[in-house]
């Protein structure tokens, strides 16, 4: 780190070699001119995965397996949108059981991945901490109540997917298996039992202090009629816009940026928000009835424009993931089967669900004997990366540039980690070098 | 006998699979699971691994490690070389030492912790683990059984 003063302004320029708390690697360059920030680039530089091109040619029987291997935090998410884009072009009609608990499998994973968040990712900023396990000397009942509730989402996935970690369970056409009753009336016990731990984690989450920032921005995320969309549902924009899956590209662009192994994403040419936020955002009126009365309670006015709200918002999800796997499981039964015969046929298959960090979609070209011809994969991150250089602009102007760099820094740092960015997703860590003249 | 779990950790990438052999290794030559006794191999469990530790009484841990000495060298840890062995292999910035940093802070860490690292060398994924590697997962299994023999009556 390295400062200099010049006639007229101060010249600052600051390496911060690795950015902690976020999946992957990557790093944030960030220049400020005579006060003006004249360069902000979020650098991915984690390798590509080729995940695509490996696809190429396996038999669909293989996907869900597979696409599962891309992340370790939300391998359901690949998972469940692999399947259905697949179901929807081989015509499958799943029965309803399988439907129903394909969402019970993906609340696990949201559970799981918003606890692991809050607590063990964003939170410890708010408190002054380098990590959880600072944190967990100031608040060490909220760490440990955080963990518990990760460790329930991860016995719903082990549940479904006999593991949490690139489970196994999805097949097209429903699941390998079902869980018995007995596993069923255990996992209610125990979703039962943290409804109240998860409303305390909401309040305890609206009671952090946090930035007060207002910004302008698109908010993207899947919408169903009757359910708060995980799982089903068509693409939701804030401009009051719903897109099909199939006509993502008709909308949404890729590119790439040279500082970046991950593609940028635009909606009509413009930054757009996708993950927990922006869901709360379009999604907030179809929360269970005494979801909203805790918002009411808490103060939490949506839609929000704070992006500082994404670590609430991810409170509030989990509530609503244990009300939702507690509907689902009411009155659970054995299926005949847990899966319906599968045909394959060749064609084009498109299909999106709401990973824990936002939009997933997925295309596959398929021949006639069920082998993938070509596949494509947009994960959140990269939706995310423009919209995330678009509030480190906005929030550092907000914030003020004079700050000492350590607190620059450590804003952006909070910025970048609202997003939970999963870069190995994406293409791994953030290194921030900021120069000032 | 109290709560024993012997945790192997590692991933599909050559020597990395360390852990993962050790508790191949050990249930080869005749330790099994069953009771109190829990033997898993586990794929990178970031904070999972707390769970696991909850109502252990004896924690056997077993993970591959990187640090310039001679491929397949075994080395245990006590507490306060925990420091050292900070630089890991956890590409997500939560690795075992971290977990275990945190069940401490917390208070989860069980009356008995061994933790084991086996020295590899440059990670190759889809790779199978190097020769030095089997055979110091061998020897650390030996080692394991023959401290299984030998339980304390405190733990």
């Amino acid at each position: 780190m390295t400062e200099q003063m010049t006639e007229q302004k101060r010249t600052v320029a600051i390496h911060v070699p690795v950015l902690t708390r976020v999946e992957g690697e990557g790093a944030l360059d960030l220049r400020i001119d005579n006060g003006e920030i004249t360069e902000l680039r979020l650098r991915i530089f984690e390798p590509p995965r080729y995940f695509e091109k490996f696809l190429e040619g396996r038999h669909y029987t293989e996907i869900p397996d597979m696409v599962a291997r891309i992340c370790g935090i939300c391998p359901v998410a690949y998972q469940v949108t692999a399947a259905q884009a697949l179901e929807q072009l081989f015509g499958v009609e799943l029965d309803p059981w399988a439907r129903d608990m394909r969402r019970v499998f993906y609340c696990g994973e949201w559970i799981q991945s918003h606890s692991l968040h809050i607590h063990l990712l964003a939170a410890p900023d708010f408190f002054g901490c380098n990590s959880a396990i600072e944190l967990a000397r100031i608040a060490p009942d909220e760490v440990r109540r955080g963990l518990r509730i990760q460790a329930l989402g991860n016995e719903l996935m082990e549940l479904f997917g006999a593991r949490s970690v690139h489970p196994v369970g999805i097949r097209v056409g429903g699941f390998h298996g079902a869980p018995s009753l007995l596993k069923i009336s255990a996992i209610r016990d125990q979703l039962r039992a943290a409804l109240p731990e998860a409303e305390a984690l909401i309040r305890w989450a609206a009671s952090i202090a946090v930035p007060q920032d207002d910004q302008e921005f698109i908010s993207v995320a899947m919408q169903h009629p009757t359910d708060y969309a995980i799982e089903t549902g068509a693409i939701g924009v804030s401009d009051g816009l719903r897109i099909e899956a199939d006509a993502f590209d008709a909308y949404f662009t890729e590119r790439h940026e040279p500082h970046s192994t991950a593609l940028f994403s635009t909606y009509r040419q413009q930054p757009y928000l996708v993950g927990p936020l922006a869901r709360l955002n379009l999604n907030h009126a179809l929360l269970p009835e005494r979801i909203k009365a805790l918002l009411v309670e808490i103060g939490l006015v949506l839609p929000s424009r704070n992006l500082f709200h994404s670590l609430v918002a991810r409170a509030v999800e989990i509530l609503l993931a244990l009300h939702e796997a507690l509907r689902l499981l009411d009155g659970y039964r054995l299926p005949d089967s847990p899966s319906v015969p599968v045909t394959p046929r060749a064609g084009v298959a498109t299909g999106c669900t709401e990973a824990p960090r936002g939009l997933l979609w997925h295309r596959y070209e398929m021949d006639d004997t069920g082998c993938v011809v070509n596949a494509r994969i947009v994960p959140p991150t990269s939706q995310n990366q423009g919209r995330i250089e678009e509030d480190l602009r906005l929030s550092l102007l907000a914030f003020g540039l004079d700050h000492p760099d350590d607190a620059l820094r450590l804003h952006c740092e909070q910025v970048i980690r609202n997003y939970d960015p999963c870069i190995s997703c994406a293409t791994h860590f953030l290194r921030l070098n900021v120069e000032r003249t | 006998m109290s709560p024993t779990r012997i945790l192997g950790i590692g991933s599909p990438s050559g020597d990395d699979q360390a852990g993962w052999l050790t508790i191949d290794a050990l249930l080869a030559g005749g330790v099994h699971a069953g009771g109190e006794v829990v033997i898993e191999k586990l794929d990178r469990p970031g904070a999972n691994l707390i769970t696991l530790l909850d109502g252990a009484a004896w924690v056997i841990l077993i993970d591959a490690m990187q640090s310039h000495e001679a491929i397949g060298r075994i080395q245990r840890f006590g507490a306060a070389d925990w420091p050292a062995y900070r630089q890991g292999l956890s590409s997500h910035g939560f690795g075992v030492l971290d977990a275990l940093a945190l069940a401490r802070e917390l208070g989860s860490l069980p009356r008995r912790l061994d933790l084991y690292g086996i020295e590899i060398g440059p990670v190759s994924p889809g790779k199978p683990a190097g020769s030095e590697i089997q055979a110091a997962a061998q020897q650390l299994a030996r080692q394991i059984a023959a401290d299984l023999l030998r339980r304390p009556d405190d733990i």
